[in-house]
């Protein structure tokens, strides 16, 4: 495995993003990983606030679209995600706080498909099954976004 | 005066905190991205029913999760002020962080424009309705501008030294 991570920080793609001084390359890739967090999460944080019992002039059948919105979060944050990881592939997979993030995400991410059969069945109110998704929902992702913040300062939660 | 004004809030206790803390920084950096998906999440979904999206939903519908986008730019102005107060000096000359404001200032003048002139004609847009093109220019302008403010926040340690 460690031989693998090592191949694709050799690669081209990999070099490059690291030793380039364009704006194009580490600051891009960054920066489109920021949009997708604010797509995933944002549009989740509407429908989680929703479900919970906010804003219930909006009929929750109505915010469906808000799922394509959050899966273009989330392809944009995974392909940029891959690419920030094969420039520093040894360090990153390495690292515990990475780890911890990618489980976090994966977490959120079934949280989420479990919440689109959830909400919507065709029940007059909503479930406590529902509530309770969308609070675990909020919770995940605002320490998914902690953890990642925290890979920018390895060793300082409790040396993770 | 950008060193004054650098040296001034050095010279705070504020600012002492802000760098000798070795969990503030990261907390607020948190919080920031937090604020920031609050924000994209609320405003966003605004600018989609402004631009004719989201159309089974009625403009008033949408307009009450407000409060929650007011907090998430709450929780990014304070957390970005105490960003500026402990480390001025990446912050004065960076010419990211000035696109950064003046988007921010666009984006703050559309909005203050359309909820001062337009409040009423929009929260009279029912479910199904489509917009006036003075609506769909005024949304555009709104994604373009935060998506602006974004940007240019991710490019402060790339074009200057911010960290």
């Amino acid at each position: 495995m460690t031989n693998f991570f090592a191949a694709l920080e050799q690669l081209p793609l990999s070099t490059w993003l690291r030793e380039s001084d364009s704006i194009w390359a580490y600051p891009t890739m960054l920066t489109l990983h920021t949009i997708g967090l604010a797509l995933l999460v944002g549009a989740s944080a509407a429908l989680n606030l929703r479900v919970l019992g906010r804003g219930q002039a909006i009929a929750l059948a109505d915010l469906r679209p808000l799922f394509r919105w959050m899966w273009v979060g989330f392809w944009i944050n995974a392909l940029s995600g891959v690419v920030l990881l094969a420039a520093d592939a040894t360090t990153k997979a390495a690292a515990p706080m990475f780890l911890i993030k990618l489980g976090l995400v994966a977490i959120g991410v079934v949280v989420m498909t479990a919440q689109r059969r959830e909400v919507f069945a065709p029940a007059a109110s909503v479930t406590p099954t529902a509530r309770a998704l969308a609070t675990v929902s909020l919770g995940i992702w605002f320490v998914a976004i902690a953890a990642g913040r925290l890979m920018a300062y390895p060793g300082l939660f409790f040396g993770l | 005066m950008s060193a004054w004004i650098v040296s001034t809030l050095k010279a705070t206790s504020l600012s002492h905190f802000m760098i000798a803390s070795t969990w503030m920084w990261p907390l607020c950096e948190t919080l920031h991205f937090v604020g920031l998906t609050l924000l994209v999440g609320v405003v966003g979904m605004l600018d989609l029913r402004l631009l004719g999206r989201l159309r089974h939903l009625s403009y008033a519908s949408v307009h009450s999760l407000i409060p929650w986008g007011i907090l998430g730019f709450a929780i990014n102005l304070v957390t970005g002020v105490l960003f500026f107060v402990g480390a001025p000096e990446q912050y004065i000359d960076n010419v990211a962080w000035w696109y950064k404001l003046a988007f921010l200032a666009i984006a703050g003048l559309n909005v203050l424009y359309f909820e001062t002139t337009q409040a009423r004609r929009a929260l009279a847009i029912g479910a199904g309705d489509d917009t006036p093109r003075a609506f769909k220019i005024i949304g555009a302008v709104s994604v373009v501008s935060w998506f602006m403010v974004l940007y240019w926040g991710r490019m402060l340690p790339f074009i200057g030294t911010a960290f």
